[in-house]
């Protein structure tokens, strides 16, 4: 139950307005003054949720962090701290061999 | 003499029938405590979609096992039992007790923390100020 409401919460506002922001942020200069562009504070989720342990069973906590093809998102795109991400890489990869994760997504 | 916990997933046709799902179940079961080990939990999660196709199957019923055992033996013969089983398309099994021991810890340790932290404040500063106005209230009033 709570892993469905706090689902929605990481690829919102962390996923997606970076994903845009990012390229956007070396490239385009000439727009203001100092800050060319505003970027939220990341923080990570599994921290804010006091998480002890991933279990790659739970498939709703791991697709957030995983693209539609398949591949695990980076850190820079979901703020998660690198101990969490490592415990996040080895449930995905886990969450793959059990076909509850795909390797690659094929059409 | 290794002792370990195991999660043991596997996935069968989508078409078995229910009871030969249990039969496996009870199988795995019997040579569990065989050698020595026991099977804690059992949770059949039902037929799902499967990721990617599996012996051409886009669906398959997921069966998981929590497992407690005393000797590496037991896996070997539990997943030379699942391979044979021609009704189970995939198995796999995890070794979680190192993990569930780094989450207790952690658990253990914010639980620590969390008894020892609201003790500081809450005995130090609310006493004195909370002890002061009670008095001064009871000076004016008697």
């Amino acid at each position: 139950m709570s892993e469905q409401q706090s689902v929605p919460r990481p690829p919102g506002p962390s996923g997606g307005p970076r994903e845009g922001g990012r390229p956007s942020g070396p490239g385009g200069g000439p727009r203001r003054g100092k800050r060319q562009y505003f970027r939220k504070k990341k923080v990570c989720r599994f921290c804010v949720e006091k998480v002890d342990f991933i279990d790659y069973k739970k498939v709703e906590m791991l697709q957030p962090f995983v693209q539609e093809r398949g591949k695990i998102l980076p850190r820079r795109m979901t703020g998660t701290c690198s101990k969490h991400q490592r415990w996040l890489g080895v449930a995905v990869k886990r969450a793959r061999n059990i076909a509850l994760l795909p390797f690659a997504t094929e059409l | 003499m290794s002792e370990g916990l195991y999660d043991l997933i596997f996935i069968c046709m989508p078409t078995t029938p229910e009871e030969e799902i249990t039969k496996i179940v009870s199988t795995l079961e019997q040579t569990a405590s065989e050698h020595g080990g026991k099977v804690e939990k059992v949770e059949k999660w039902g037929t799902r979609k499967m990721a990617y196709r599996v012996a051409k199957q886009r669906e398959g019923f997921y069966v998981y096992l929590a497992l407690h055992s005393t000797q590496g033996s037991l896996i070997k013969e539990l997943e030379r039992r699942l391979k044979v089983t021609d009704a189970v398309i995939k198995y796999m099994t995890v070794r979680v007790d190192e993990e569930i021991k780094r989450q207790q810890k952690l658990v253990a340790h914010r639980e620590h923390r969390a008894r020892r932290r609201p003790r500081k404040p809450a005995a130090a500063s609310p006493v004195t100020p909370a002890a002061a106005p009670a008095a001064e209230q009871q000076a004016p009033t008697s």
